[in-house]
């Protein structure tokens, strides 16, 4: 399970060594044109995906990975364009009531191969970058938050202590679960109520625990001093020529799609 | 709870629910017809023992660290796109429910049975609203097919929640100290 919580394949290529604000800004601006183009930008978005994904020479093995858990949406998704849109059916279709048509098969492929290139592109991002520099670039690009009362730095801290605390928090649960199967609670079985039940027995001891490790927690970082607010780091981001260029080429592919 | 605003103690217990929520969806129990987890459970949580804000913050954690591609969507999913796809709407949803749900139970001095079923009630109304928003826009789905695939297979599993999450908020909120 807590492999499951790491994908980041450490490497040395160009896509490895951009600034992760620039990563960032660029899966986030090829989603959202994926998400509102045709069939031709689509192409467009898979060649520069598909480009990086060869330059940072990713293993399919792990992008097919990535993918897994999202298959049986995307079918479900598929399959209710395929047999309920109205339109010119596909031969040998009509079988009695069921029926396939062209527009159905179409918008079918088109959809789910957004979805697919939306998930893919997310994937390079995080298997190309580590956590903390991915932590470092989202907590400069949020900086805007503050107009809304929050403070990035804060944020940054908060997700560091989560990214922290995931692991401990899963093998509690577990333990927790084992626990209680332990003294004769049943998960897997009886009404509503026994299952309510069974969630209280769970999230209870869960919760007081971790209540506990926060206080701790807390205690720890007031004894060293820790104030909320802006802080230094060791290594400050800053863009090079080639960071320029990406956000240049994204510029561009930006403005085509608009255009198409 | 004011001053808890933007303080240590508020940021530690966020952050912890955000991680919670995120974990959360690996603790799934089996129902019919959809199994559950107890990912919504936790956002429940968070809004109603942390208030509007922090809860809200803590949501926003959440979907930061899926977003930074930990797999802790439903199903083990990560990444922006899942945040601009067909199933980014609930996650959304998340923040603005939790915040809601918060803000109502802060409005109480110590809010009864009812009124944080109330609460929780109409959070889950706005998770639902934007979620199926999304899901008919972006998947190009009428919003009774909509419904259909986005709301009614996880009706059931949500009121059992509700339930529970009003049980834990009444015995645990004495526990917590913002």
């Amino acid at each position: 399970m807590y492999n499951n919580l790491r994908q980041y394949l450490p490497g040395e290529s160009p896509v490895h060594r951009r600034d992760p604000r620039v990563k960032i800004i660029a899966v986030v601006a090829l989603s959202l044109i994926t998400l509102h183009t045709n069939p031709v930008g689509l192409a467009l978005v898979f060649v520069v995906v598909a480009g990086v994904i060869l330059v940072a020479q990713i293993p399919p093995v792990s992008l097919l990975t990535t993918l897994k858990p999202v298959m049986p949406l995307f079918i479900l998704l598929f399959l209710l364009h395929l047999f309920f849109t109205p339109g010119t059916p596909l031969p040998p279709f009509p079988i009695g009531l069921v029926s396939i048509t062209y527009e159905g098969l179409y918008q079918g492929l088109f959809l789910v191969g957004k979805f697919l290139l939306l998930v893919v592109a997310a994937s390079v991002l995080t298997l190309t970058t580590s956590p903390s520099e991915l932590t470092m670039g989202m907590e400069r690009l949020l900086r805007p938050l503050r107009f809304v009362g929050i403070s990035s730095h804060d944020l940054a801290m908060m997700l560091s202590l989560a990214l922290r605390f995931m692991p401990i928090l899963l093998e509690e649960s577990s333990n927790i679960k084992e626990a209680q199967l332990a003294r004769g609670a049943v998960f897997n079985s009886g009404g509503p109520l026994k299952k309510a039940r069974a969630i209280s027995s769970l999230v209870i001891p869960l919760s007081t625990g971790i209540f506990r490790r926060c206080e701790e927690l807390i205690n720890a970082m007031e004894a060293r001093g820790y104030q909320p607010g802006p802080r230094t780091y060791l290594k400050e981001l800053t863009f090079d020529p080639g960071d320029y260029l990406v956000l240049a080429v994204v510029l561009l592919i930006t403005v085509v799609a608009v255009l198409l | 709870m004011k001053s808890s605003r933007n303080s240590l103690r508020g940021m530690v217990y966020a952050s912890m629910f955000g991680a919670l929520t995120a974990v959360g969806a690996y603790i799934t129990i089996p129902l019919q017809p959809v199994p559950i987890t107890l990912q919504t459970l936790f956002t429940n949580l968070a809004g109603a023992l942390l208030g509007g804000y922090l809860g809200a913050l803590s949501q926003l954690v959440y979907i930061l660290l899926g977003v930074m591609g930990l797999p802790v969507f439903a199903g083990g999913k990560a990444g922006v796109g899942v945040l601009f796809g067909p199933t980014g709407g609930y996650l959304i949803g998340f923040v603005l429910g939790a915040y809601l749900m918060g803000k109502m139970i802060e409005m109480r001095q110590q809010a009864g049975f009812g009124w944080i079923v109330l609460a929780l009630g109409v959070g889950h109304v706005v998770v639902y609203g934007l979620g199926i928003i999304q899901l008919s826009a972006v998947a190009h789905l009428s919003a009774a097919k909509a419904l259909a695939v986005g709301v009614l297979p996880f009706l059931p599993g949500d009121i059992l929640k509700i339930l529970v999450a009003v049980f834990l908020t009444l015995k645990l909120r004495d526990y917590i100290k913002l």
